[in-house]
């Protein structure tokens, strides 16, 4: 375990940019939380647009924020000379961004707690397990990331794979929940409908499934000679 | 301009990774919407008139390539910027305006040739597969009206955006966007979606191609939808009243970048 | 420490021959590394940084083979490396730039960091500036916090490639002086295509061309590579068409050439002493193809 110090450097290296976008998403979920009734939304539709922000946009930022990991790097040359391993600094920088978007995520999660709109949402579970809600899709989404961050060494090809299967996800609920493989991989299965009994299977094999892309990019970024040749767009 | 549209294009249309990107998107669009992009019917059962299958297939090019058409966009104009490119480009002569609109149209051009690529190879396919040579000449007048407008106003938007805010931001907000603005139901949430600022093509499709005539179906305000004021009845003239929307919205994001890179010149 | 290169080869994907049969046997202290822009040094600095895998040959350094992951490691816990191009972090400042390096590097007590970053601030002098953003300083001042990096672990081998391309004249005279304080025990190696760099800091330099290791040895076994081949011609006319021109001055109506040829380029030239740079010109000369 490395000092603290080295983690608090990764977050201020991160820069506020990169790291606004996930409080910024729970201010505005705290905001039409408590204004959603005054400008005219239902209950239930309030409670799908939060339940939507932590299932789909927290995803899409760890996810976009995986897929820059390597093409934001301006270090990079100096890392790989370095006796730290560059793959354990790139999953350590994830972790960082994936545990402060958690961290803002939860408190979102809060939010539709304490007012009660988890309950307007029809699929979603009680208890601790709710978390799931956003927590399986922003993991497998920033695995999906990395992976493609190492494998196309090019942010533009990597963000843009994320954002394309993100899309692909929203759009196409019904054909991608047609057979039981594609239903248990779906993203977003708390708000886009998901047979009932299959929403802990789904949550756990995506869990289960962001470990082998995770695994994949970690076998890619211990090439050097590779990672030292990418981004020359 | 023409030399500054010319060397983008190359750039652009050499980049292996742009192809594998588009490629890996058809590949996913194609296995989650067949067998709807087989028949290109979206269910409706229209899919045997060329006409209504190109605009179909129109639809669904839009919906999806377009995200990554803007994706890959979107580092264009601040890369020269970092590799240092852009003093030099200020230190020529060339108007910098012209230069702006050469390198827009050369870098978009080539980031949608995949995209006609898929939709004229599709226009391909279904002439030869039902036997209807038609298709190949709807398939011109659709990619042009309710295909290109659109493009061109994305294409702008992708370019300019990063210039105002960090890339990572800006490609976060994009794809926000494009499912906000121009994916969801109007009746979802107060959304720029199937309005005229929506940049998928609908109102060309059902104004000048008569998408909704089988089923007598009106495109335009949606029941209890907010923003309707901006979801005019389909017809002839706003069809091109959209595609005019989208080339002003083009020009003007452009303008406005040019704006912004001659305030930071000084 | 000693780095040994035996018959080393890098071929690139696509076929490139970055590097071709190189022996080279490089001794401690401050040694140069001469070529023009692409040679091969970078490929060559990268290869002993542990970057880039060799296609043949064998790479010592003190022992250790860097062609090995055990080496590679080894070597890297006692490198300190500065980039021909280093990117840093712009969101951090000078000092939290060091501290984090230095981690990496293994550094873990905090107050031994601490201290070690403060001396190495004030050795490239960026004390007053170290707790200023790393977004906000010059070409050179990055030069200087890239050195900086370098030393945290007080390593026994600095490779520093192309350190003072784009430094004014002021900040490259103390690039230089620094590099050459920092010689003694450790080995430094120093990439450049500038000729000046290493006459002002090297005894021993390499030449690379192409790929091809056409020299090694010291500067002046180099400089008298252009014995009896430097001259200078005074003329109202033309230049002189035989050798290579190394500069050119105004003189009175005339100009006044020097110029590095095997045979008096002028009836009215007259020999002169041997630069390193006309060292070096003639090697070239003699090394390009005819």
């Amino acid at each position: 375990m490395k000092p603290l110090d080295l983690w608090a450097h990764e977050l201020r290296r991160a820069g506020p940019a990169a790291l606004a976008g996930a409080p910024a998403l729970v201010l505005l979920m705290a905001l039409l939380a408590i204004l959603g009734a005054r400008l005219g939304s239902r209950e239930s539709t309030t409670a799908f647009m939060l339940a939507g922000a932590l299932e789909w946009v927290i995803p899409l930022i760890t996810g976009m924020a995986a897929a820059s990991s390597l093409g934001r790097d301006q270090a990079v040359e100096l890392q790989l000379t370095l006796p730290v391993g560059y793959r354990s600094t790139v999953l350590r920088r994830l972790a960082v961004m994936a545990g402060w978007t958690g961290l803002c995520a939860a408190a979102g999660s809060a939010v539709l707690a304490v007012g009660g709109w988890w309950g307007l949402v029809p699929d979603a579970p009680g208890g601790p397990a709710v978390q799931l809600t956003w927590l399986a899709p922003a993991l497998w989404l920033a695995a999906l990331g990395l992976l493609a961050s190492a494998a196309f060494r090019s942010t533009v090809a990597a963000t843009t794979t994320v954002a394309f299967v993100w899309v692909i996800e929203l759009m196409f609920p019904g054909p991608l929940q047609a057979s039981l493989p594609s239903r248990l991989l779906y993203l977003f299965a708390t708000t886009r409908g998901m047979v009932p009994d299959d929403w802990t299977a789904n949550r756990v094999v995506l869990l289960c499934s962001a470990l082998p892309l995770v695994a994949a990019a970690w076998f890619l970024l211990g090439d050097a000679e590779r990672v030292l040749g990418g981004e020359t767009e | 301009m023409i030399a500054a549209l010319r060397y983008e294009f190359l750039m652009q249309i050499r980049r292996p990774v742009m192809w594998i990107v588009y490629g890996l998107a058809f590949a996913a669009l194609v296995a989650t919407m067949w067998p709807a992009y087989r028949t290109l019917d979206l269910g409706s059962g229209g899919g045997h008139d060329p006409k209504l299958a190109m605009v179909v297939s129109a639809k669904v090019t839009m919906s999806l390539l377009a995200i990554v058409y803007g994706c890959l966009l979107a580092d264009r104009l601040i890369r020269d910027r970092r590799l240092g490119v852009a003093t030099i480009m200020d230190a020529s002569s060339a108007n910098p305006l012209g230069r702006l609109i050469g390198k827009y149209a050369g870098v978009c051009a080539a980031t949608a040739a995949p995209i006609a690529l898929a939709f004229f190879g599709r226009a391909v396919v279904y002439a030869i597969a039902e036997g209807k040579a038609e298709a190949l000449a709807w398939s011109v007048p659709v990619f042009a009206t309710a295909i290109l407008p659109g493009l061109a106003f994305l294409g702008a938007l992708a370019l300019a955006g990063p210039l105002l805010m960090p890339p990572l931001v800006f490609r976060v907000l994009f794809v926000a966007y494009w499912f906000w603005g121009n994916l969801i139901p109007a009746d979802m949430m107060p959304t720029l979606s199937h309005t005229i600022f929506a940049a998928t093509g609908d109102y060309v499709a059902y104004g000048l191609f008569d998408r909704g005539s089988e089923g007598g179906f009106v495109y335009g305000p949606w029941p209890d939808a907010a923003l309707n004021f901006l979801r005019p009845v389909a017809s002839p003239a706003v069809a091109v009243l959209w595609m005019g929307v989208m080339v002003a919205l083009a020009a003007g994001i452009l303008l406005l970048a040019r704006l912004h890179a001659a305030r930071s010149e000084h | 420490m000693r780095i040994q290169l035996s018959q080393l080869t890098k071929t690139y994907k696509g076929g490139v021959h970055a590097l071709k049969g190189i022996d080279l046997d490089v001794p401690t202290g401050m040694y140069g590394l001469l070529g023009s822009n692409g040679a091969g040094k970078t490929t060559l600095m990268r290869i002993l940084a542990g970057l880039l895998r060799p296609t043949s040959g064998t790479v010592r350094l003190g022992g250790d083979d860097v062609t090995t992951k055990e080496g590679r490691l080894a070597v890297q816990r006692t490198l300190g490396y500065l980039p021909q191009d280093l990117g840093v972090y712009p969101d951090l400042t000078a000092r939290q730039f060091l501290d984090y390096i230095a981690l990496l590097k293994g550094l873990d007590e905090r107050p031994g960091r601490r201290r070690r970053i403060g001396e190495l601030l004030e050795v490239v002098a960026l004390g007053e500036h170290a707790d200023r953003r790393l977004k906000g300083y010059s070409g050179g001042m990055l030069r200087r916090v890239g050195i900086a990096q370098a030393l945290l672990n007080d390593p026994r081998l600095l490779i520093v490639d192309e350190p003072t391309t784009g430094l004014d004249p002021e900040e490259r005279i103390r690039f230089r002086t620094l590099l050459s304080h920092l010689a003694g025990e450790r080995t430094v190696l120093l990439s450049t295509h500038i000729v000046e760099d290493v006459a002002q800091t090297c005894r021993y330099l390499a030449v690379l061309a192409k790929g091809r290791l056409v020299f090694q040895g010291d500067v002046g076994e180099l400089v008298s590579r252009a014995d009896r081949q430097v001259w200078t011609v005074t003329t109202s006319g033309a230049a002189p068409s035989t050798g290579r021109v190394v500069a050119a001055l105004p003189h009175g109506s005339g100009m006044r050439y020097r110029v590095v040829a095997p045979v008096p380029p002028d009836p009215m030239a007259r020999p002169a002493e041997p630069t390193l740079e006309d060292g070096y010109l003639a090697l070239m000369e003699a090394a390009a193809p005819v």
